[in-house]
């Protein structure tokens, strides 16, 4: 898959060569070089592609697709996640991602996880009857 | 094979049991009952009554001037928000491990942390044994694949 922040970094760095070169002999303001900011920074909710949240999702089965799978310490059963709302999943996931929701596995786990793969992830799983 | 499975599990938990135990012969007081007390998070609720738990979600909690219901809907089933989970037919012990968490702290939401803080194990326990017996939209995803 072609993930556009590479892409969007590339054309920035693209742009920002031509203008460094200029401001080389400008040695007033080096720092304030007008350099395109990354563009994707600040882009809204993403919108999930469930054809990649279930090839992303595999690795879910081994606890969550067993029926009545236990955590333990402490002991209690796997949650449902089918089904679930997308943006619950997401934020979920996002949560555990920064560590801001805890437990070791689901940690590990989300930390390899670009927003957009939790995107797709979510829309899978919300789908999932 | 799950037997085959869960006897390696078993095994896996005796030797840490086992070591557990070893090193507690030292002067370590301090960290072999840390390792008790996280172990014991949602072990211990008392039984879950559904009756009383019914009531308790449709009570307003002090701490937000909402009910369960107001915000999770009928059953759970129709969250007002996106972000709020389906709780109806989610595994009890799981739903008592959620509220655990937030009563402690150690989940943070703006709503749920302070709605939790002053719920007792039983409370917790009735809750959770309600929602968990309700109709469920969730599944695992055994066979989603």
């Amino acid at each position: 898959m072609m993930r556009p922040l590479p892409l969007a970094a590339c054309l920035a760095l693209a742009a920002a060569l031509p203008m460094a070169a200029m401001n080389a002999q400008d040695v007033s303001a080096p720092a304030e070089a007008p350099v395109p900011a990354p563009a994707p920074a600040a882009q809204g909710p993403l919108t999930g592609n469930a054809d990649n949240g279930k090839l992303l999702t595999y690795t879910c089965q081994g606890c969550h697709g067993v029926v009545g799978y236990k955590n333990a310490y402490p002991s209690y059963k796997v949650p449902r996640i089918g089904g679930q709302s997308s943006e619950y999943l997401s934020a979920a996931l996002t949560e555990y991602k920064h560590g801001n929701r805890k437990h070791p596995t689901m940690q590990a786990q989300s930390e390899s996880f670009s927003d957009q793969d939790i995107a797709d992830i979510a829309a899978f799983l919300s789908t999932v009857k | 094979m799950p037997n085959a499975k869960h006897a390696q599990r078993l095994a896996i938990a005796l030797l840490a049991a086992l070591a557990l135990v070893a090193c507690s012969g030292n002067e370590d007081h301090g960290q072999s009952e840390h390792a008790a007390e996280a172990g014991s998070s949602s072990a211990g609720l008392p039984k879950g009554r559904t009756g009383n738990g019914e009531q308790l979600a449709n009570a307003k909690g002090k701490a937000t001037g909402q009910s369960c219901i107001d915000c999770h809907g009928a059953d759970g089933n129709a969250p007002i928000d996106g972000t709020y989970p389906k709780l109806g037919g989610q595994y009890a012990d799981y739903l008592g491990h959620a509220l655990q968490e937030y009563r402690a702290g150690r989940r943070q939401h703006a709503l749920m942390t302070p709605q939790a803080a002053s719920l007792t194990d039983q409370e917790i326990a009735d809750l959770s044994a309600y929602f968990g017996s309700r109709p469920s939209q969730l599944r695992d995803l055994h066979g989603a694949h």
